[in-house]
């Protein structure tokens, strides 16, 4: 112990190094247990309604881009595995290696954040959001087959034949169905699908942008001569609520993304 | 701290301890092989039916599980920190039981 | 458990001499606005807390009167405030009381004053987090305080939607930010607590020789931190129900309002041992001291905390009985619920044999624990009738479950409270209260609660309903006697605000252990200085050893004070602070 006790890093509250690394790892710890639970209300909720609604669950999410969820799952483990490196760096002491580590992180954080984004916007331009957008669309793929009998209904191409809207597709199968009937999907509960869509990707992206920010922060404070060797746990913080972050897209991304993605088959 | 006799290049045993780059790259190749594996089952195999959902969670779990003990440390952790992990997974096991014990025994939904 | 000393010869040992008062304590160490602002002194932040929930507690009593003096008439006719008007008060009423003043009340100002100074640490692991914790505290109260003036909230604390999403015009927004925004306080203050006692311990300091307050601040902090996320989700949800009309709890898109009371309750019941754990945890300081006894029962009564902070986690569909969840829901909870009374009475038996053959003295402090003690008792056990699921169908929602959680809330926490601020008052400022006043206090608030709310009781059994202005007219007689003793509660609360600044400015001079207790933050001066300890403290034994009558380094205690000021061997009682005077108990 005695020869930590001189490190500059020291906070003047604490006896040892050691001690105030115990301290900040199990308060970070805590904290997790914290987004933990913050998140597990979410999934409950989110268990609950696709226990009550499978069938609208499974026809929503078969309309998100599975792809592109993919491609940020690669995305995200890729920065989890720069961001462990980062701490091994600060271990090191690789000055070097560890600003471009963390740089790495937070570019590959970004990037989720962008092809986020740009799903947003398409999510937006095929009107697949709850509200006046998707009601809208519905009554008018409604309209195009109204007063046809079922064989009609079901040969009828939409104009757009190639790519069948959501829209055009759950009017053709609801044809003649009403709420009650069996194999109706309700509009309704496809749009309490796409609530948890926009409300679960929502909070975990704003978490991210909460962790790019601060692995940025560290780059700063890595060019400031802040984190020598003896306070690599700095940047271990960081990391484990990066991790963690990650460790939720990996539930997140089946249960939004792949609950309908078999769906075409 | 737990080897008070740190070479003298390493006064504060910070480097006795560091990752070797061979184990984070397994983990790396293990969490993205899971996910392909749980992303083209989903997407490539028809008719899993009921079996899709338990399934994605296994392979999601195994993911958490590897990110959790290897990248997060908790191999090398204290009993403190165990436990916080421990104790908010049992939470969450408390909302989701508790809040099932009631909407799997109400009255079957008519509308 | 036997008594842990390891050497006999520490009983023999001499009181300390008074610390020796170095120039400076924490008060007078710096001044001026931005000491204060930017403090990251746990003692000052604990001041801090003081002052604002102070504030909260006068605006949401406010607001209580605002209430009461309603329901004198039993008619609009008859009423100060439209029935719009009555709803946003008794809102404010209960969403100040209950985000903040109670939920912060004890771990803010006492928690963070103390935990640090218990545990023999120079300041909690993060103070930096705690002087944020205040901050966002302060953030969240603006919100509300915003929502509750510009127009008010009239959907009850609770916020039950689709009233609160859909229906509600009034300013429900800002409450809920508020309500979220505080959560993150809470947290931080819950964790940083956490943290402390588990790494910053002084030598000697093992768990078993931890202070009852502490272990009970412990397990008010395991369920901030387990159990306030969800309630922060759940504002995230109805917040964006409110805001977009749509959202997972609207019954038109198949959503399930009773999802919203679930992940509600699933914190708020629990907050409701937020709020009282750390007022039992005060009353076991206290009566230990007052009685000058070794607490009975120390494992049971730590255990208790830890096992009412587990179980209280899985009873929180008592609240939803006549809701619409199951049957075998509602059966499964009401037996759960039954289970929380179990830690409860061990607290309460032990609390009793704790006073049971002591040297009682009714100093203010004990005159509010013996009151928190019944008035618990009598708050917990009707908590039976409600968890019982045939009278809860006829209690629910009643006056009864007013009165009900008033007798804990009120009766518990906040004498609790007012009892570990009398106790810690002299260490806290460094002045000493009118001994008399604060006894009249003690005495006005017992009296004036008990006319309030066993009124109620009788009001609830006979079926009026919460939260209605109007009721008929045989219900008046009881509404006017719990108005009037709301009037003596007022006076009781008048009467502290008055005499503990008075003593501020010409209170006697605190000595550093003026209860002659054995806790480590009497070894600091009164006020203590900046770094709470000169040295490191080393605790040789227990909490509460009074029949050996040594302090928890080991070193013999202060004479007593006995009735009315003096040292108790003035009047000629046995006194108990020597090793040898008295016959006791060893218990432990």
């Amino acid at each position: 112990m005695s020869a930590s006790t001189h490190s500059p890093v020291l906070k003047h509250h604490f006896e040892d190094l050691h001690q105030q690394h115990a301290s900040e790892r199990l308060g970070m710890w805590m904290f997790l247990a914290t987004e933990v639970l913050f998140f597990a209300g979410l999934f409950a909720a989110y268990t609950i309604y696709r226990m009550l609604y499978p069938a609208e669950f499974e026809f929503a999410s078969s309309k998100l881009l599975w792809s592109i969820a993919a491609i940020n799952t690669l995305l995200l483990v890729s920065s989890s595995f720069t961001m462990t490196m980062a701490i091994r760096s600060a271990q090191l002491g690789d000055k070097k290696a560890l600003a471009r580590r963390l740089l790495i992180t937070a570019a590959l954080g970004s990037g989720f954040m962008g092809l986020k984004a740009f799903e947003y916007a398409t999510d937006f331009h095929e009107k697949l959001v709850p509200g006046e957008l998707f009601q809208s669309e519905l009554v008018s793929a409604d309209l195009e087959l109204n007063g046809m009998t079922a064989e009609q209904a079901a040969a009828y191409k939409f104009d757009d034949a190639k790519h069948e809207h959501w829209a055009q597709e759950l009017a053709k199968h609801n044809f003649g169905k009403g709420p009650g009937d069996e194999g109706f999907i309700s509009p309704e509960r496809v749009q309490l699908f796409l609530m948890f869509y926009y409300v679960m990707t929502g909070i975990h992206g704003v978490h991210l942008v909460v962790g790019i920010g601060c692995v940025l922060w560290l780059v700063v404070e890595t060019y400031r001569d802040k984190i020598p060797p003896e306070n690599y746990s700095t940047v271990e913080m960081v990391s484990l609520y990066w991790h963690l972050v990650d460790a939720i897209w990996l539930f997140l991304m089946p249960l939004l993304y792949l609950a309908g993605a078999g769906m075409h088959h | 701290m737990s080897d008070p006799h740190h070479a003298p290049a390493d006064p504060h045993g910070v480097i006795h301890d560091v990752d070797k780059p061979a184990t984070l790259l397994g983990v790396f190749a293990t969490v993205l092989l899971v996910s392909a594996v749980s992303i083209g089952m989903s997407v490539g195999v028809p008719g899993l039916g009921k079996m899709a959902l338990p399934l994605q969670m296994t392979f999601s779990t195994i993911q958490a599980v590897v990110v959790l003990y290897f990248f997060m440390h908790l191999k090398k952790a204290d009993r403190v920190v165990l436990l916080s992990a421990a104790a908010s997974l049992f939470w969450m096991g408390i909302l989701f039981v508790l809040f099932l014990s009631d909407y799997l025994t109400r009255a079957k939904y008519t509308y | 458990m036997s008594i842990v000393i390891a050497d006999s010869s520490l009983a023999a040992s001499p009181p300390p001499p008074e610390p020796e008062k170095g120039a400076s304590n924490y008060l007078n160490v710096t001044s001026g606005f931005w000491s204060w602002a930017l403090t990251v002194d746990h003692k000052r932040i604990g001041l801090l807390y003081l002052v604002s929930i102070s504030l909260f507690f006068v605006a949401g009593g406010v607001a209580a009167g605002l209430v009461r003096i309603n329901l004198l008439g039993n008619n609009p006719t008859e009423h100060i405030l439209t029935e719009d008007q009555y709803n946003r008060a008794f809102t404010a009423h209960g969403v100040l009381m209950l985000f903040f003043f109670l939920i912060p009340a004890v771990p803010g100002v006492l928690g963070n004053f103390f935990i640090p100074m218990m545990v023999g640490a120079k300041d909690m692991a993060f103070p930096k987090l705690n002087l944020a914790s205040w901050y966002v505290y302060m953030i969240g109260a603006m919100f509300a305080v915003w929502g509750v003036l510009a127009g008010g909230i009239d959907t009850g604390w609770t916020l039950y939607p689709p009233y609160s999403s859909r229906a509600s015009h009034a300013n429900v927004m800002p409450g809920v930010i508020g309500v979220f925004v505080t959560g993150f306080s809470s947290i931080m203050t819950g964790l940083n607590i956490m943290v402390t006692v588990h790494k910053m311990r002084c030598p000697g300091m093992t768990w078993g020789r931890l202070p009852l307050f502490v272990w009970s601040l412990y397990a008010t902090s395991f369920i901030q931190l387990l159990g306030t996320p969800v309630l922060a989700v759940t504002m995230i949800l109805l917040g964006v129900e409110r805001s977009t009309g749509y959202g997972i709890f609207s019954p038109e898109l198949g959503g399930d309002p009773l999802l919203f009371q679930h992940l509600f309750w699933f914190y708020s019941h629990p907050a409701v041992y937020i709020m009282i754990l750390p007022g039992m945890g005060v009353v076991s300081e206290v009566l230990t001291c007052f009685s000058r006894k070794n607490v009975f029962g120390y494992k049971a009564v730590a255990w208790s905390s830890m096992g009412i902070a587990v179980v209280g986690f899985l009873i929180w569909a008592h609240h939803m009985f006549v809701a619409g969840i199951s049957y075998y829901a509602a059966l499964l909870f009401s037996m759960l619920s039954m289970l929380v009374a179990v830690p409860s009475a061990i607290k309460v038996f032990n609390w009793t044999a704790t006073l049971y053959r002591g040297s009682i003295t009714f100093q203010a402090p004990m005159l509010f624990a013996l009151g928190f003690v019944v008035l618990f008792t009598v708050g917990g056990l009707t908590g039976l009738f409600l968890a019982t699921l045939g009278t809860d169908i006829h209690l629910h929602d009643t006056y009864f479950v007013v009165a009900h959680f008033h007798f804990v809330m009120v009766g518990g926490m906040v004498l609790g409270y007012f009892s570990g601020l009398h106790f810690w008052w002299p260490k806290m400022t460094g002045r000493m209260y009118s001994d008399w006043w604060s006894r009249v206090a003690a005495t006005i608030i017992f009296v004036g609660f008990f006319l309030t709310f066993v009124p109620q009781f009788v009001l609830g059994y006979h079926g009026m309903p919460r939260r209605y202005p109007n009721y008929p007219a045989e219900f008046q007689v009881l509404n006017v006697l719990s108005t009037a003793g709301a009037s003596v509660l007022g006076v009781g609360y008048l009467i502290p605000a008055i005499y503990l600044t008075l003593s501020l400015y010409n209170g006697k001079k605190a000595p550093a252990n003026p209860w002659s207790a054995t806790g480590l933050e009497w070894q600091t001066p009164s006020p203590p200085s900046v770094h709470n300890f000169d040295s490191m403290p080393v605790v040789k034994c227990g909490p509460y050893e009074y029949a050996v009558g040594v302090d928890q380094m080991g070193r013999g205690l202060p004479e007593p004070p006995g009735e009315g000021g003096g040292p108790i061997h003035g009047y000629g009682k046995t006194g108990p602070a020597g090793p040898m005077n008295k016959e006791t108990e060893v218990v432990g």
